[in-house]
């Protein structure tokens, strides 16, 4: 599919039975979302709880986490959430071309911050000798968290491919989008989830 | 279908007879709650236990007053108002939505009881809490599958039955070595969850001689039915000073004839007691305060552990020398108290010990 | 806010092609109805299953001693008992089951708004079961459906395999609990508004939201349980830095709202049965419906009421305590509209009255003793004790079940097509109240005099009256097995029921028994409330719908 088709298309294939199957999507996913948001609202809980029961934070021996790498891991992320955001407006305006390379550059970036998480992992492990299971409730705390997110985004980055793989095949078209605004509102909400994960693990 | 209409909509005589019926099993329900000889089947053993008899009286005789209306009416209007043979089959009841001014005061009513109910339960609890604490501390340890009990003058655990003088206040610490457990002393009507790594403070004071069961009240493991085999005996101060007395006796004897903990001596030429101030900051302020035996965090304050004559032995029974205090920074402790971490836990290598116990000697 | 219309070629105006061949309609079907049924039969199974390991628990508490089973194994059977009950059994019949039998009939809908999330929902809920089940093969949980650690840490290996089943059937309930609320926002009939909806179906619109939010919670609770036992990743083991006391926080933030998930549909199915049965519109319609979401609301701001004993500071009890008696006040609403609806009525003592009859009085005994238990003085007596064994008892059997029965009985025509035997079914209710009550009364006594719950062997001072209770709970086992056999004999010889047998007014009445796969014909159109006696019916276009006449809308694929 191209461009052109794609505009040909405008709004002629949808019908009421898809307007109405799509508002029903759209509710259940946002509910999907409210309930995987109570999910990371538990974790996040469960951590504020534990590092509030009288240790210090870190606790000794833990060194603080490395802030400016993980802001520079979180600017990719957020980098992406725009992408994505325009990925979505092109393809709504039928700029197929540019609705491609921003799909494909929240995909980059998706894989980067993965990347990067895997570095600081990697780092943590096998430099600062903070795992999961050895390292008392920090490393219970941020290794399920992080990989909890991390978890998402790559679960995003997946979607995010099978879209591109969809789009290809002219799965979507001007009207029939919902699969776009699924991935575009998950991608956000991975987003959110970081902003506040960023802030409790890093900053404060 | 219109002749609901010739039905009456007043109330009949049969309701206010009814009514009055219940009211007056009401009033018997409000009188038998009342004198009900609650301490005849378990009795008070503390001030408080009084109190809360008085709260579950005042519940229970509101209580049955509400049920005996909900029930009375429930049954009143299924007989009264069933459908007869005579009734035509579609024949309909009377048709009332609803009628804002009595579903306004049932919302009321009940809305100015729990304000009520609030106030009587905050006041008994206030009592229940603000119990005087300048008697006898006393700490109850929970195991599998058994309570233990320190007391401060005596060396090590009491593990039979916990004593306690009449009329004397106590401040009962509740911790556990290993698991949730529950103390429950029914005859106090008060309990507390033993929680390991948290020490939980109930305080109460004993009017009551006698010998009572001692529950445990969270499942705690497979022999958990078990644990409900230990007293709390109230007596006289001279009976209680007595008992006291033996097992101070007793554990003065025990402690010497335990085995050392093992693990091997740690090396203790070398510590430096500033490097230890600054590692006990790190690793073990959390839980042990540089205070006196009695102010508790977690653990035990650590000030004279070395030097109080009041308590010449550790935790584990041993004589608190350097190098059994050592011992336990080694090997860890599980047992009275709760969990003490061991080293490999808390990351001290043999020179951080040393320190430590530096550290701890020159605190006076 | 309701749907204006049925829009030509949408949803309400399409039907999919009937399924064809026995796995398709019945195993893996995609009808609503289907589903509920095979949610009943699915947790009447596992109802049977807890039910005899109670009788177990029962048996051996007949002496102090015990001595039927092993302590271990008695931890075990009360633990899986207390667990499938909750999660397999009462949360599935009253929102998989007559949730998904009922509501979207009442609404007016062809189906739910996610007929492949609902069939996934259910292949979930059994296999869950079954691994619950399972898991005494591998030495299964010991520490109560509450599993507080530490001692859940130190559980046998089935432990972890109770924490993935119950996390399953969480996932399950949190797909129903999605699927409903935008069934009920996005799927009702035109004119079917807000204040026009059958109180059931405001039961189910107060709990799909707590199936949905409140489960995640526990599941995040129990998958860091299950990353505990098999990984040693520290959460609630204290000599590692975690908190034990944790657990009990999410644990009771997720139970809590649990407890209103079992009651709230029982509530709803209640509501229903009352005005049917005494041919009178229920009283306080909106303050019923209302007073449902203000218990569901409230629902998330009480948890700690469980947990008065484990070492919160006082202030922040404080708060749990007043908060949970108000929740007595909405709660005390409904019970005073249901007495006022028998005022002036017709009363028709089928056996779906006498449950709902039955329901009132012991759930609002078992509603009482929850007042006493939220006051803390007195929770710091009888916490952890029969006591609570007897209130749980009283609000999950003498309402939840209760409500069950009611629905039983009553919507039993709507599944089969045919009635449940009238005389058993009394039998049925009158043994089940007399063992019932004979089982649960003692233990409010035995609990408050110092028997502790979840214990193997006892005092023997409470002999007498354990005794007593084991007698009265073979009475109610015996008593339920009246009802299978009602079930097995009705299902094949019943009285035939037509589509009205007790000339129900809501819109699942006014279709055929059992209803056709696309439910409506045409779509009605709603005008007002469905408990007005006196007047017509508020439904329009419904005439073609007992007729032979074919669905106004030819069915195909789309």
């Amino acid at each position: 599919m191209t461009a052109a088709t794609l505009a040909h298309d405008a709004h002629g294939d949808v019908d009421q039975l898809y307007i109405e199957t799509r508002e029903l999507r759209l509710q259940g996913f946002l509910l999907f979302l409210i309930s995987d948001c109570v999910l990371f609202s538990s974790f996040i809980f469960a951590y504020l709880y534990m590092r509030n029961s009288g240790q210090g934070w870190p606790p000794p021996g833990i060194h603080r986490l490395d802030v400016p790498f993980a802001a520079w891991n979180s600017v990719v992320l957020f980098g992406s959430g725009a992408t994505m955001h325009y990925a979505l407006e092109n393809f709504k305006h039928g700029h197929w071309m540019r609705y491609m390379i921003f799909l494909l550059a929240t995909i980059v970036l998706g894989a980067g911050f993965l990347a990067g998480q895997g570095y600081e992992y990697t780092h943590l492990i096998y430099g600062e000798h903070v795992t999961w299971a050895g390292s008392g409730i920090f490393g219970a705390s941020f290794f399920t968290l992080t990989g909890m997110h991390g978890l998402h985004v790559f679960i995003g980055v997946c979607y995010l491919t099978v879209l591109v793989l969809q789009s290809s095949a002219g799965v979507y078209t001007r009207g029939k989008y919902f699969g776009i605004t699924a991935g575009t509102l998950y991608w956000h909400f991975v987003d959110v989830i970081w902003v506040v994960l960023f802030s409790i693990f890093y900053l404060i | 279908m219109v002749e609901h209409k010739a039905q009456p909509a007043g109330l009949s005589g049969g309701f206010w007879t009814v009514t009055a019926i219940l009211t007056a099993l009401s009033i018997a329900a409000i009188v038998f709650w009342s004198i009900f000889p609650l301490e005849k089947y378990l009795p008070a053993a503390i001030i408080t236990a009084r109190q809360v008899d008085l709260l579950f009286r005042f519940m229970a005789a509101s209580g049955s007053a509400l049920w005996i209306f909900v029930a009375g009416y429930l049954l009143y209007f299924s007989i009264a108002f069933r459908a007869r043979a005579t009734d035509p089959p579609d024949a309909i009841g009377l048709q009332v939505h609803d009628n804002h001014k009595l579903e306004f005061w049932w919302t009321v009513i009940p809305a100015l009881f729990v304000v009520l109910l609030s106030i009587v339960s905050v006041r008994i609890w206030y009592q229940v809490m603000l119990e005087p604490e300048n008697g006898i501390v006393v700490q109850a340890i929970g195991h599998q599958f058994y309570f233990s009990f320190r007391y401060p003058q005596i060396n090590g655990e009491v593990t039979d039955e916990m004593h306690l003088p009449r009329d004397v206040p106590v401040t009962l610490n509740l911790t556990s070595a290993d698991v949730i457990h529950g103390f429950w002393v029914p005859a106090m009507r008060l309990k507390n969850d033993t929680v390991p790594g948290l020490v939980t403070t109930i305080k109460f004071t004993p009017i009551r001689d006698g010998r009572y069961p001692i529950i445990c009240t969270q499942f705690c493991g497979v022999l958990h039915s078990e644990m409900d085999k230990q007293y709390l005996v109230i007596e006289e101060k001279p009976a209680f000073d007595a008992w006291f007395k033996k097992w101070q006796e007793k554990n003065a004897h025990a402690s010497n004839a335990l085995p050392s903990a093992g693990g091997g001596a740690v090396a203790l030429q070398g510590g430096n007691a500033s490097a230890g101030k600054a590692l006990f900051a790190q690793k073990c302020s959390a839980c042990h305060k540089v205070a006196p035996f009695s102010q508790t965090l977690v653990g035990p304050g650590l000030a004279g552990v070395l030097h109080d004559p009041s308590h010449p032995n550790l935790v584990n029974n041993q004589p608190a020398t350097p190098q059994n205090v050592a011992g336990i920074l080694q090997n860890g402790f599980t047992g009275s108290m709760g969990t003490m971490p061991n080293a490999t836990a808390n990351g001290l290598s043999r020179q951080d010990i040393a320190n430590l116990v530096a550290f701890l000697d020159s605190l006076k | 806010m309701s749907v204006a219309a049925v829009h030509p070629g949408g949803i309400a105006d399409h039907i999919h092609p009937e399924p064809q061949g026995f796995v398709r309609r019945y195993v893996f079907s995609l009808d609503h109805k289907i589903i509920g049924i095979q949610y009943i039969i699915t947790a009447f199974v596992f109802f049977m299953l807890s039910g005899l390991l109670a009788e177990v628990i029962r048996t051996q508490l007949l002496n102090p001693n015990g001595g039927f089973v092993s302590s271990d194994t008695y931890n075990e059977v009360y633990s899986v008992h207390g667990s499938a009950m909750v999660w397999l059994v009462i949360i599935p019949l009253l929102t998989g089951g007559f949730g998904n039998l009922v509501f979207p009939l009442q609404i007016g809908a062809r189906d739910v708004a996610f007929p492949w999330l609902n069939m996934l929902s259910f292949w979930i809920f059994p296999v869950s079961g079954l691994m619950l089940f399972a898991s005494f093969l591998m030495g299964a949980p010991t520490a109560g459906w509450m599993e507080y650690p530490p001692v859940s840490l130190q559980g046998a290996a089935g432990t972890s395999m109770w924490c993935a089943a119950i996390f399953l059937v969480g996932v399950s309930s949190t797909m129903t609990g999605i699927n409903f609320v935008v069934t009920i926002l996005k799927m009702r009939a035109p004119g079917m508004t807000f204040t026009r909806m059958p109180l059931f179906c405001w039961g189910q619109f107060a709990t799909a939201p707590l199936l949905m939010i409140a489960t995640t919670a526990l599941a995040a609770a129990l998958a860091a349980l299950f990353i505990e036992r098999e990984f040693g990743v520290p959460f609630y083991d204290p000599t590692k830095g975690g908190s034990p006391v944790m657990w009990q926080h999410m644990f009771w933030f997720y139970s809590h709202p649990a407890v209103y998930i079992m009651i709230l549909p029982a509530f709803g199915i209640i509501s229903e049965v009352l005005p049917t049965f005494s041919r009178k519109p229920i009283f306080g319609y909106k303050l019923i419906a209302f007073s449902s979401m203000a218990i569901a609301l409230a629902g998330f701001m009480v948890w700690a009421h469980h947990m008065f004993t484990s070492g919160l500071a006082p202030f922040l009890q404080l708060p749990f305590m007043i908060l949970t008696f108000v929740i007595g006040v909405p709660t005390g609403i409904k019970i005073f509209s249901w007495t006022a609806t028998l005022f002036g009525g017709k009363i028709h003592f089928s056996t779906a009255m006498l449950f709902a009859l039955g329901f009132i009085g012991l759930f609002t005994l078992g509603g009482i003793t929850g007042i006493f238990l939220a006051a803390i003085p007195f929770d710091l007596h009888v916490h952890g004790t029969y006591f609570i064994v007897a209130h749980l008892h009283y609000v999950l059997v003498g309402g939840s079940l209760m409500g069950v029965f009611a629905g039983m009985y009553y919507w039993f025509p709507k599944m089969s097509g045919r009635l449940l035997n009238e005389t058993l079914g009394k039998w049925h209710f009158w043994l089940f109240f007399l063992g019932f009550n004979g089982t649960f009364i003692p233990m409010h006594w035995l609990g408050m005099l110092g028997m502790p719950r979840e214990v193997a062997t006892y005092d023997p001072q409470f002999a007498f009256w354990n005794r007593f209770e084991s007698v009265a709970s073979y009475l109610m086992a015996f008593s339920i097995l009246l009802f299978f056999v009602n079930v097995l004999w009705s299902i094949r010889n019943g009285k035939r029921s037509g589509p009205n047998p007790w000339g129900g007014r809501t819109l699942e009445w006014q279709i055929p028994s059992p209803p056709h796969y696309y439910n409506f014909k045409h779509i009605p159109t709603v005008y007002g409330l469905p408990y007005d006696f006196a007047q017509p019916l508020p439904y329009k276009g419904l005439d073609e719908e007992l007729t032979d006449s074919p669905p106004a809308v030819a069915a195909g694929a789309h």
